[in-house]
């Protein structure tokens, strides 16, 4: 099993102190090769699950294991590591750094793994052909088109190879076209490398492209 | 070769502000402390030289007040002191003020005509010679001819072969004097027969005196300075002289320093001041631009520890923009300082003032500074967002 995560629960403090419970006690797992969405309701708490997942913040109960390492228990050097080398993540809002070209975004990747320059520098630049944004490499992300953007993004989550990728919205500002390029991409990822896909969408076609759907409810998991 | 921080990342885009930011700052301290360094330089340039000397003038007020002050010191009174003890050598001296209706009031910017007794080498051992700037040193032959100090000279706009009117005599300009940015910037130095001669028409009571044959005009000196053998005490050596020679006044070097610096208290407290001023208004300035500009790019922090980078990492590649970006700003904010300086000084110099002295001292503080105070505000605002998770960064960077 890639990953498998045991009785997540996390709670946000809001305004005047207010608790505002997001997760309640989620267990999944997923494997190599499987594409699984995540669906629900705006405020289900999808993005937390990922976040969570993806070692971004801490739970406030529960235990994710990749592979048979349990992550979630690590020291925060140790999850950098595990950040930079066994997930990748595709956000909704691209987030590429404004003062780096598109190919400098996309080896941002590979600069905190220690791999070797060269090495990152090529595959980076095959990624971007593959993509279509290999002709952009020394664009700012602020000259690329939104799908351009999230293509270079896309590169940047796969560059170092992690065996799982996290897509939180990938499609959600972009066009049909462009979103069928990086929903193929993600299926090609699962079904050729191996990868597993975590997918929080609202599509209705990548849902249905799915291995699996989890479908998130006021906090709580209920597998369709 | 391992993927690391390029070079143009430490200049990043977008820095601008925060390098005009910091400039200002900078600018801020550098124009504070170049005021500071030149009533520095001023005080110390006055202690100094009353420490070099053992300075005697004739008993009573005589003529003026401060460095003017005394009674004649007649050739006679001279030779007693020459011959105490311990006494290396005497030069006789003339000193007024070169406006008269300025003799009463001691000013910082009091111009003065000092004529010096050239045949005897000048005893000061701070001051063996006068640094010329261009020109010629005054020599023990000259006659009609002066040699200016810097802010007499740039004031009046004269140079060597000018011609400057001292008390209604034509002088001829052999030299000027470096700037020492203390006392001498504002001295004619003349040969001490010259001097005799300019007080002799100012003064018609000297004229009858000498009518009456009571005083030969090398009995002319308001004063002289003395000098002190290798290994003698300036202070016993002053209070032996004023213990053997009657009616004279005598300066003991290590009270009238203290003295100078009693009366220039008032200065040094302001220099404080000032100090404390610059580096609290070019400090905050700074580091509040560096902070702020490292919380803008929460997000991106937030990014990279999703991609892997360590609390060491980023705190690796900030110290490394900051050192950029402080550094340009520090240069930028000396750059303006002096900019800003040199147009002030540009007109104060014609009222014979001068505002600023940056010296390479104050400059190469102010870039230290500015780095060192820009790498600790960066390392902090960098610590402060390492504690959050990579998704509250994100979130609040969006």
């Amino acid at each position: 099993m890639l990953l498998r995560a045991r009785g997540l629960s996390k709670t946000f403090t809001g305004p005047g102190g207010t608790l505002v419970p997001v997760l309640h006690g989620i267990d999944l797992e997923v494997k190599g090769g499987e594409l699984v969405a995540v669906s629900g309701v705006s405020g289900s708490g999808k993005s937390t699950l990922l976040n969570l997942i993806g070692l971004l913040e801490p739970p406030d109960a529960g235990e994710i294991w990749l592979g048979d390492e349990r992550v979630s228990h690590l020291g925060r050097r140790a999850q950098c590591r595990v950040r930079g080398a066994s997930i990748g993540y595709v956000f909704q809002s691209f987030l590429l750094l404004a003062g780096l070209t598109a190919l400098d975004n996309v080896m941002l990747a590979a600069r905190y793994v220690g791999r070797d320059r060269a090495d990152a520098r090529r595959e980076a630049l095959g990624l971007m052909e593959r993509l279509g944004v290999a002709h952009r490499a020394t664009h700012h992300p602020a000259q690329l088109s939104g799908g351009e953007q999230q293509r270079v993004a896309f590169c940047r989550a796969v560059l170092n190879r992690p065996p799982l990728v996290l897509a939180d919205e990938p499609t959600g500002n972009l066009d049909d076209e462009h979103a069928r390029v990086i929903l193929d991409e993600l299926h090609a990822l699962a079904a050729d490398r191996g990868t597993g896909v975590m997918l929080v969408t609202h599509r209705t076609e990548a849902s249905a492209r799915a291995d699996r759907v989890l479908r998130l409810d006021q906090g709580r998991l209920a597998t369709r | 070769m391992p993927v690391g921080v390029k070079l143009r990342e430490l200049l990043p885009r977008g820095y601008t502000f925060t390098v005009v930011g910091i400039a200002v700052g900078v600018a801020g301290l550098v124009a504070l402390g170049a005021m500071a360094e030149r009533i520095t330089r001023f005080i110390e340039g006055g202690d100094r030289f009353v420490l070099g000397q053992i300075s005697v003038a004739g008993e009573g007020m005589g003529m003026g007040t401060g460095f003017t002050a005394g009674g004649l010191l007649s050739a006679a009174k001279i030779a007693e002191i020459a011959a105490v003890p311990g006494v290396s050598g005497v030069q006789a001296q003339v000193m007024m003020p070169l406006n008269t209706s300025t003799s009463q009031f001691l000013t910082l910017t009091q111009e003065l005509v000092f004529g010096m007794d050239l045949s005897v080498p000048i005893p000061n051992r701070h001051y063996r010679e006068l640094p010329v700037r261009a020109g010629r040193p005054l020599r023990a032959a000259d006659r009609r001819v002066t040699v200016l100090g810097a802010d007499f000279a740039t004031s009046r706009k004269l140079g060597v072969g000018s011609s400057v009117a001292l008390g209604g005599q034509d002088f001829t300009v052999v030299g000027v004097l470096d700037k020492t940015f203390t006392a001498p910037d504002r001295f004619a130095l003349v040969s001490i027969d010259d001097a005799r001669d300019l007080w002799l028409r100012r003064d018609p009571l000297l004229v009858q005196a000498f009518g009456a044959g009571s005083l030969r005009r090398n009995d002319l000196n308001t004063g002289a300075a003395v000098g002190w053998k290798d290994g003698e005490d300036p202070d016993a050596l002053a209070r032996r002289i004023q213990a053997t020679v009657a009616k004279v006044n005598v300066t003991i070097p290590g009270e009238i320093s203290r003295l100078l610096r009693q009366s220039t208290a008032f200065f040094s407290a302001l220099l404080l001041g000032i100090g404390t001023l610059g580096l609290l208004i070019g400090g905050l300035s700074l580091s509040n631009t560096v902070t702020a500009a490292v919380f803008e790019r929460i997000r991106d922090f937030g990014v990279k520890r999703a991609l892997g980078a360590t609390d060491l990492h980023l705190l690796r590649e900030v110290l490394g923009e900051a050192l950029g970006v402080s550094l340009s700003g520090g240069v930028a904010g000396v750059l303006l300082a002096l900019g800003i300086g040199t147009a002030v000084d540009t007109r104060a110099i014609r009222e014979g003032q001068q505002l600023f002295l940056f010296s390479p001292r104050l400059l190469a503080f102010a870039v230290v500074f500015s780095v060192v105070l820009g790498g600790l505000a960066a390392a902090y605002a960098t610590l402060r967002i390492a504690r959050l998770s990579p998704a509250e960064a994100i979130r609040r960077g969006s």
